[in-house]
């Protein structure tokens, strides 16, 4: 199994300025800063995270609708870091986007048939007939209707609109789909056809995923691989199984602890933790580790002063996490998460 | 006595294409102090619901049916009376808060115009109301944060602006209509801390409208599940989720991807959720059903009373030991999940 | 705020180069003889070269347009007429006060009407009085202005003889021998016809611009928040939406006034109002160069102008763009 992605160090910065004529660089805005991940063939990359904390910015800087500041990407063994329009051009059949709002993703002045062939057409691929075969054939796949063509995208609900992007996606046959938050927008019922659909394709047509999302219940369900973003950093990254049921970090205890539980009494007894403030502005992030403002664990004079690297847990060479003060178990109440061991050179 | 009681509640709106249905008969009612749940998708007929109680529709909505409030009926008040009590006793909040507040007025203006309007105070006692209102919702700075403008506030602050502006007034209840939904997840878990703690201390009721069972599960007292402009099933949160007694809702707690459940596939619901232009025929939900039959098509079926539970209403026609089956099937499924995934 | 003028200044000089060289490099792609035209008939070659001479006419054009900015800055000084060797500087001070008086006018009157007739208008949309306004809008815009001018002058001034129906009498009571009439009964009685003429367009414009803002603004989630919190239709209306629903009203406002003060060419033709209008029309086909270049000048000015105040008056409505610049 050959890994299909492959980053390093990914840094997006953009640059805020002041000056009339002459824009003097004040700062940057640290949207990315320093992400690094491998993604083997027909796997899923889930990446989660809160407002601010880059993970939009992220998926656009890997499809290449930005240009990277710093890092490098290496898709299916080529560097695509810097490389120009024209040089894209020919990697972006193999790299499509499935977005958010099924509302605004599709042009309501095109039919549908003409959407979902677009990418068939900026790539030269097949002559009008094959298109039109292609289209009906990717419609069908999606569960839609291959008679419904020629009408127009708001003639379909919310989670149709949503399988006409992914038939789009499709359509050139890529290995890599980056979702960007696929199923927010979309009403519960319909959100897990959409999910089904997306692990059914992956299985017929051997599809990599990074799937992008806040939802911590429905990456869980389509990951292989979690990646928990902070702003703009990357805090924890593990299998699913080692995030979900031993995270390390706090603030990835403080997000599995917000989920509300579908179930009264588990929900009413468990104990959960719940972050003070709100999520400080990428523009003045906080100095050496960005959560301590906000961590329960926070120990004066090392989380403000040192900031953590990325280093393996103990039980796992691919579960890694940036925390001086590491959680020691999982579940944590409170109370517990606040009980910070004594400082110690390695907390495992 | 119920502080609200409605009883067979409709809401229908003229519009070019012909009549919607929004609201088709629905009757609930929420004790003083209690939180209700009121679970649905889009077109449920939901929000409308709560938007007709508190007299918020446009004119071109027809009402019918009954609202008590504290014993008075509301449905068909004069507006001048029906203000009173909004914003007074009665208190609402949106989902989207970026949007819910009027952009041009600083917020100080916008909470003492919520005193002024029911209050005969003069304006500082109106400022030093909203100042401690902001306090309580945990805004930091709240005398200086009061002269800012909304943009000047994040999501989550904004909600809680919101909720200040709802509660300024000490309300016997307050709705809120998916507050938390445009919010993240960590802000979500500090606003429904939040909503609990003011419950409490103004010993006010709550309806809790959301799309998200696991909200409810952690709120809610009560529970109505809306479908087609109806309650197609209404229980105490406990019995609800330990027995649920209608295919949708099957469905619902189905299609919901847990972390403490390993499956490959979730349940689906086929189709999408009907028009209210056009609804289907019989029981609302037959299109979609896995179990229908001829009658579901040809006959709504009535809110009814489970067999070991008085108080937990559904609509079904399927036979109690049919759905008992069903049910036990699918618990056992969830049974094997969650067992794998430990 | 700084920041924000410098800006401006800096686009404003940058577009005024730009307008003033598209005239000077226009006049030079028409094959005209200014010098011939000044100097009359029965001058000899000989004389027109030494008028041409003395009009400069003969150094190339970039010599002819530096000199025409150096004029302008160091002298305050907008050239002399090609026509009739009259300083333009005074032309445009007796023309533009004729055309500020029509604009101006014309925009409180468009505005006293539109506003209240779009705002009842999105109130009870479809009603009939929504739709009679929408009759009146369409009638507004697409009835030409020479057309409804004759109309009114005929109707009104003519046969009803209510007011007069050409001619500008300025606002200054003056006994000087060039000015019929002054005074400010006589300005006003003289402009009524005109100011119903020009601000019908703008008014059926406006109203279906603020129906639509209206319409708009009354559906934002923040009416709802206000009604929720018990607040009056009336008040929700005036403290809600009117703000709201005036910030697009307020921008084109300042962009249609400062493209009037060019020239409100039709009108001003229809009652015999010298202003700038008829200056650049005459201007322009009598191959008037620096009259013309000298109304651009104006209108550039005025269009500027404008521009600054609608940016600085947006900024007051709206706290978040007053924040964020």
């Amino acid at each position: 199994m050959s890994e299909l992605l492959v980053v390093e160090n990914l840094q997006k910065y953009f640059p805020v300025t002041r000056g009339v004529i002459f824009q003097k660089e004040l700062g940057q805005v640290k949207a990315v800063d320093g992400v690094s991940f491998s993604l083997e063939q027909g796997k899923t990359l889930g990446v989660v995270g809160e407002s601010g904390c880059g993970k939009s910015t992220m998926a656009r800087c890997l499809a290449r609708l930005l240009e990277p500041t710093g890092g490098t990407i290496n898709f299916d063994g080529r560097d695509i870091t810097h490389l120009s329009r024209k040089s894209m051009r020919p990697i972006r059949r193999d790299m499509m986007m499935v977005f958010q709002d099924p509302y605004a993703s599709l042009n309501a002045r095109k039919r549908v048939g003409s959407i979902v062939a677009e990418p068939l057409e900026v790539h030269g691929i097949g002559g009008d007939n094959d298109r039109k075969r292609r289209v009906q054939e990717l419609l069908e796949i999606v569960g839609l209707n291959p008679e419904h063509y020629n009408r127009f995208p708001h003639e379909f609900s919310g989670g149709q609109r949503q399988r006409i992007g992914i038939a789009r996606a499709l359509s050139i046959n890529p290995k890599l789909i980056i979702c960007d938050e696929p199923v927010s927008a979309l009403d519960v019922s319909v959100q897990a056809q959409i999910l089904n659909l997306l692990k059914d394709l992956q299985q017929d047509f051997e599809l990599t995923y990074i799937f992008i999302a806040h939802d911590l219940n429905v990456v869980r369900h389509v990951s292989d691989r979690v990646m928990v973003m902070y702003l703009g950093k990357p805090v924890e990254m593990g299998s699913k199984r080692d995030l979900y049921d031993e995270p390390k970090h706090p603030y990835s205890g403080a997000l599995l602890s917000a989920v509300p539980i579908a179930e009264p009494t588990a929900g009413r007894a468990r104990k959960q933790i719940v972050l003070e403030g709100d999520v400080p502005s990428p523009l003045n992030p906080p100095a050496a580790c960005r959560f301590h403002p906000r961590c329960p664990r926070f120990v004066d004079g090392k989380c403000n002063v040192d900031e953590p690297e990325l280093t393996p847990a103990s039980g796992g060479g691919d579960h890694l996490y940036a925390c001086h003060f590491p959680l020691e178990r999982w579940p944590m109440g409170e109370d517990e998460i606040r009980r910070v061991p004594a400082l110690a050179g390695s907390t495992e | 006595m119920p502080l609200i009681e409605v009883t067979d509640l409709q809401t229908r709106f003229r519009t070019d294409d012909g009549i919607v249905k929004a609201v088709s008969g629905v009757s609930f009612s929420l004790e003083r102090g209690e939180t209700l749940g009121v679970v649905g998708e889009s077109g449920s007929g939901k929000s409308v619901t709560f938007l007709t109680v508190m007299g918020l529709l446009e004119k071109t909505a027809e009402t019918s049916g009954s609202v008590r409030f504290d014993g008075e009926e509301i449905l068909g008040l004069s507006m001048a009376r029906l203000r009173r009590i909004r914003g007074q006793r009665m208190g609402m909040i949106f989902q989207d808060p970026m949007t819910s507040l009027n952009p041009v007025k600083k917020i100080g203006w916008q909470l003492e115009e919520a005193v002024l309007l029911h209050n005969d105070v003069n304006r500082k006692e109106a400022r030093r109301r909203s100042v401690a209102i902001l306090e309580e919702v945990e805004i930091p700075r709240a005398d200086t944060r009061i002269d800012d403008y909304p943009h000047q506030f994040s999501g989550g602050m904004r909600q809680r602006v919101m909720i200040a502006m709802a509660l300024i007034n000490n309300p016997e209840i307050l709705i809120a209509d998916e507050p938390t939904t445009a919010l993240d997840v960590t802000t979500q878990a500090q606003i429904l801390r939040l909503m609990g703690r003011l419950q409490q201390e103004h010993e006010m009721a709550i309806v809790m409208i959301t799309h998200d069972l696991g909200v409810v599960a952690e709120l809610a007292d009560e529970v109505i599940v809306m479908y087609g402009g109806r309650v197609v099933e209404q229980a105490n949160v406990d019995n609800l989720f330990a027995k649920a007694e209608m295919p949708y809702t099957w469905g619902l707690l189905g299609s919901l991807p847990r972390l403490n459940l390993e499956t490959t596939r979730l349940e689906q619901i086929p189709g999408q959720p009907p028009s209210l232009l056009h609804p289907p025929t019989g029981c609302a939900f037959n299109p979609r059903c896995a179990y229908a039959f001829d009658r579901c098509r040809e006959e709504l079926p009535e809110l009814r009373p489970a067999a070991q539970e008085h108080a937990h209403l559904f609509r079904c026609h399927l036979g109690d030991e049919e759905r008992a089956r069903i049910w036990a099937e699918k618990k056992a499924a969830f049974a094997a999940a969650a067992g794998s995934a430990a | 705020m700084t920041a924000f003028v410098i800006r401006r200044l800096f686009w404003a000089i940058f577009l005024f180069l730009v307008a003033t060289i598209a005239a000077y490099v226009l006049f030079f792609i028409i094959p005209t003889n200014p010098a011939a035209l000044a100097a009359g008939k029965a001058a000899t070659p000989v004389v027109v070269k030494h008028i041409s001479h003395v009009m400069h006419l003969d150094l190339p054009i970039y010599q002819q347009y530096w000199l025409f900015l150096w004029n302008m800055v160091r002298h305050g000084s907008l050239g002399y007429s090609f026509v009739n060797q009259l300083p333009v500087r005074g032309l445009i001070r007796q023309d533009a006060p004729v055309t500020m008086s029509l604009v101006f006018g014309g925009a409180v009157f468009w505005l006293a009407l539109s506003i209240p007739v779009g705002i009842i208008s999105a109130l009870r949309p479809r009603s009939i009085l929504d739709r009679s306004a929408m009759i009146f809008v369409l009638i507004g815009i697409s009835a030409h202005p020479v057309w409804i001018g004759l109309i009114l002058a005929y109707l009104i001034g003519y046969r009803l003889g209510l007011t007069p129906i050409s001619n500008y009498c300025p606002l200054v009571p003056s006994h000087s021998i060039g000015v019929p009439c002054s005074g400010p009964l006589q300005w006003f009685e003289h402009m009524i016809l005109p100011w119903m003429t020009f601000m019908l367009l703008f008014a059926a414009l406006y109203v279906r611009l603020i129906r639509a803002t209206v319409i708009e603004t009354m559906s934002e989630d923040f009416v709802r928040t206000a009604r929720a919190k018990g607040a009056s239709s009336g008040r929700v209306l005036v403290q809600h939406v009117l703000r709201n629903s005036m910030l697009p009203v307020v921008t084109i406002l300042g962009m249609d006034l400062g493209l009037a003060l060019g020239g409100a060419v039709f009108t001003e033709t229809v009652f015999s109002l010298h202003g700038l209008g008829q200056q650049l029309i005459t201007a322009a086909t009598s191959d008037d160069l620096p009259v013309v270049t000298g109304i651009l000048v104006f209108a550039c000015i005025a269009v500027i102008v404008f521009n600054f105040i609608v940016d600085v008056a947006y900024a007051w409505l709206d706290p978040r763009i007053r924040l964020t610049t």
